[in-house]
């Protein structure tokens, strides 16, 4: 049996979660979801359309707000109380957290931010990316199980989700928790993190790169996303000038998503930037320079002046509305 | 504002093979010679230990036998024995090998390692043995005590790229210590502040190569492991030094790398296009068809020799390793030559601690025991070798000759050699006639991303990383300068001689004409900026701690 680890933040799930689910189903396994919080019940119908045996609340007021202590000494009990054969994780900021705690608390192997996993001789193994993804590895893990592992955010569509026939059971599980021996206290967010947009959650997204050629020429950007009902993007040279905050950064020193469109404006497709982007389902390139290796991942490509096309699909899209 | 302090009795600074050479050696003269228990600690600016380690390489054992004898058994990560041995002259198209391999080149009982191995390893050991390692730490500043060195301050972190104090603002320790042993490698930036206060510099001015390296996983059948190939010509032209090497590891591992003096003439010379140029060689590119480039990295390298060195001891203060310059450029090796820089001071530093005495004259220990081990005398027959090639290839390579009869001795004593970026000359003197057009790309190298690369796709296989919202860690003093005098005296050759597209000229359609973009994000730490640039106006500085490549396998 798997045993998925959904992460929410005030009820409200994490989309990655769906992934580590559509991970899951496809070992073939029966699939149980558990996740932590104080206030569950609307996460836990949410994740209940899903064709999964059960949804397990561990739902305690020590678990209000996330701390690695708190939620190691959740989930631990969890695994130990259902046995899990594995444990997914998506392989968000969270887990990166309290997943090595949590597996080396029990003992146990952790295989992370892994791509995709599938039957080798016999057995499972987990496809993680090596050398900045030049190479792909099997891990297989060994030991008593459960074996654990995180899935890297887009790796998986939520859209290969299999939904149950009738609602998921959800079961409460309760859970003996000291929240005297939580030594972490939750301050407030910083003021950064209230105004962080989260790229990795937005469907559709308009990027732009150094083709933009000035700060002036954002506000051209904007319409055009405004217009698609899209999150503004862009690669590392623009937010460095300071025409995007960096948390809309896109690449490897950025956020890495994984959108229905992503629409990259005069970005050249640097490999720094593909490998952000790289798990988008459509792409469509605008560029002057036809050689730009964006285009060898793009599904559609424009060739041509951004400063022409972009006006003229606002008006198309303005028209249609 | 409040800093914590820390007390030890040494500290290293800089976890390459020097600076944990001479931890270690710290570490089991405390427990052979006992007393007053012996506190250490060693700052390394990288997050593992070795991550930042780059060299070709193929190690002289002798360093490691003097550190560990029993190393063998112990499992260090040095097996490959080199094999074969080659030396090729390059031209564009062909190849002549030559009847035989030197005898500086000659690498009998020589071993090709990766040194990023080789260091997480004697890290291992170190930590074993007491040491304390801050990996992550860099120092960023030299406390002094009037001209007594009495320790070093570590950067402060989560300072936003405006200066400003962020949320996870904390600031940095000072660590204070009887004896410093700064080992912050090629172009140290605490040696550098070091030498230029006290006045340490050595007779000569110290001047520098870049090396490029790849690491390649080929056909495991195709080179047999332990093979080792130095080339010298092609892609380069009489007047510019450097060569290409080739060193095959087990498992169809492959180092190729590339050279460059940073001493050239020609202000358009770009060594990252020389080292694509030399994989394109056919007996280069045989080598690499149908394998995958794995790791890319890049670093500077001391090639003054001996002359070059500054004094390397002051109150409270020795320098060693490449900070110091303890490199045979005729041999192509430092490593062993660091190791043992590191064992004799950590000899004079146990004494002077123990002595309480950790004055100059004390200190001087650590020279006598250079003057009278293997360094000097490793060291000094070549005094001259590497000047002789300000002369071109073929006066260098006579010269290299006749230092092997003479011992070195010339008869006009240290041969004259200038700072290498004094040497690029301008481009309206260098190219007489007709002037090129700083931005032209007529005689650009193809760039296929299978054998050939460009920066940026290479950039990304150094595994660098930085945190983004940092201030700045390439300081230009004078940007002014990029845009108007530079441009036009040298068509910007920062964006040539940088490894790693870290320096741009970007037109921003503002009118003014293109303006310097600092891509420090990018940067490799190999320190060639800081070396080269003309005007002398870059200055490298460490970013937040951890930041930097990750040359694992390098």
């Amino acid at each position: 049996m798997v045993l998925v680890i959904a992460e929410q933040r005030d009820g409200v799930l994490h989309k990655a979660s769906w992934e580590a689910i559509v991970a899951a189903q496809q070992t073939g396994q029966p699939v149980q979801v558990g996740v932590a919080g104080s206030d569950l019940a609307r996460v836990a119908a949410e994740l209940a359309v899903a064709e999964v045996d059960a949804v397990l609340t561990v739902v305690h007021a020590a678990l209000e707000s996330y701390t690695p202590d708190g939620f190691v000494a959740a989930f631990a009990d969890l695994v130990t109380g259902i046995q899990p054969d594995l444990v997914f994780l998506p392989h968000t900021y969270q887990t990166r957290e309290f997943a090595p705690t949590l597996a080396a608390r029990l003992d146990r192997s952790l295989i992370t931010d892994c791509v995709a996993v599938r039957p080798r001789d016999g057995r499972l193994a987990f496809v993680r990316p090596m050398f900045q993804g030049k190479f792909v590895a099997d891990v297989s893990p060994t030991g008593p199980a459960p074996h654990f592992a995180s899935f890297q955010i887009g790796a998986f569509h939520p859209d290969a989700l299999r939904l149950g026939t009738s609602s998921a059971e959800v079961h409460v599980y309760d859970v003996s928790l000291d929240a005297e021996a939580i030594r972490q206290t939750v301050e407030p967010p910083f003021k950064e993190a209230k105004q962080a947009v989260d790229l990795t959650q937005a469907e559709r997204i308009v990027a732009v790169g150094r083709g933009i050629r000035a700060q002036a020429h954002m506000a051209l950007v904007e319409t055009l996303a405004a217009s698609l009902g899209a999150e503004v993007a862009a690669s590392r040279p623009i937010c460095d000038s300071g025409w995007l905050p960096m948390d809309r950064q896109v690449g490897s020193s950025g956020q890495t998503v994984s959108p229905k469109l992503y629409l990259a404006l005069g970005i050249s497709g640097a490999i720094q930037h593909l490998v952000g982007m790289k798990g988008s389902r459509t792409v469509v390139a605008i560029n002057k320079d036809a050689d730009a290796p964006i285009f060898e991942v793009a599904d559609f490509g424009i060739v041509g002046d951004l400063f022409e096309v972009v006006p003229a699909l606002i008006a198309a899209l303005d028209a249609d509305a | 504002m409040e800093r914590e302090i820390l007390d030890v009795d040494v500290l290293v600074v800089g976890g390459g093979p020097a600076g944990v050479s001479a931890a270690l050696r710290l570490a089991s003269l405390q427990r052979h010679e006992g007393g007053a228990p012996l506190s250490v600690a060693l700052l390394e600016k990288s997050r593992q230990s070795g991550s930042h380690m780059l060299s070709g390489a193929v190690l002289d054992p002798s360093g490691l036998d003097e550190l560990l004898p029993d190393w063998r058994t112990r499992g260090a990560p040095v097996e490959t024995k080199v094999l074969d041995d080659r030396v090729y002259y390059l031209t564009e198209r062909s190849y002549l090998r030559f009847p035989f391999t030197p005898p500086p080149l000659r690498n009998d009982g020589n071993y090709v390692i990766s040194l990023n191995r080789l260091v997480r390893w004697l890290s291992e050991q170190a930590e074993a043995e007491g040491v304390d390692i801050f990996t992550g730490f860099a120092g960023t500043e030299v406390l002094f005590e009037g001209d007594r060195v009495v320790g070093v301050r570590t950067g402060d972190r989560g300072i936003d790229r405006h200066g400003e104090r962020k949320g996870t603002f904390e600031p940095g320790v000072d660590i204070k210590a009887a004896v410093t042993i700064f080992a912050d490698g090629v172009r140290g930036n605490l040696t550098k502040t070091l030498i230029r206060k006290l006045r340490l510099d050595g007779p000569a001015p110290q001047t520098y190569a870049i090396g490029i390296k790849e690491l390649w996983q080929i056909p495991s059948d195709r080179v047999s492991p332990g093979s080792v190939v130095h080339t010298m010509g092609y892609p380069l032209r009489n007047e510019e030094f450097g060569g290409g090497f080739i060193y095959a590891l087990p498992e169809g591992r492959l180092a190729v790398g590339f050279v460059a003096g940073l001493s050239y003439r020609d202000p358009l010379f770009d060594p990252h296009e020389a080292f694509q140029r030399f994989k394109q060689h056919p007996l280069v590119s045989a080598m690499l068809s149908g394998g995958q480039m794995i790791r890319y990295g890049a670093k500077a390298l001391p090639e003054g020799g001996w002359h070059a060195v500054p004094r390397c001891h002051a109150a409270g203060a020795l320098i060693i390793g490449d900070a110091a310059g303890f490199l045979n450029s005729m041999r192509l090796k430092g490593i062993h030559l660091a190791m043992k820089s590191g064992i004799c001071a950590a000899d004079a530093a146990f004494a002077a601690v123990r002595a309480g005495d950790v004055s100059v004259p004390k200190l001087a220990t650590f020279q006598r025991l250079v003057n009278s081990g293997s360094l000097r005398r490793e060291l000094y027959p070549v005094r001259n070798v590497h000047q002789a090639f300000g002369g071109g290839l073929f006066a260098g390579l006579a010269f290299a000759g006749l230092a092997l009869v003479t011992g070195g001795w010339w008869p006009r004593g240290l041969l004259s050699s200038e700072a290498g970026h004094e040497r690029m000359a301008r481009l309206a003197r260098y190219y007489r006639t007709e002037r090129p057009d700083p931005d032209g790309t007529s005689n650009a190298v193809q760039v296929d991303q299978t054998v050939t690369f460009d920066k940026l796709t290479n950039v990304h296989y150094s595994g660098t990383r930085h945190e983004e919202d940092q201030p700045t860690h390439l300081l230009v003093l004078d940007t002014d300068v990029c845009r108007t005098r530079c441009r036009k005296e040298y068509a910007n050759p920062c964006v040539r001689f940088c490894p790693a597209n870290v320096y741009e000229m970007v037109d921003d359609g503002s009118g003014t004409g293109p303006r310097l973009q600092v891509n420090a994000a990018n940067c490799v730490h190999c320190k060639t900026c800081d070396i080269m640039d003309p005007y002398q106006i870059i200055e490298w500085v460490p970013p937040e701690g951890g930041g930097g490549p990750d040359f694992e396998g390098m």
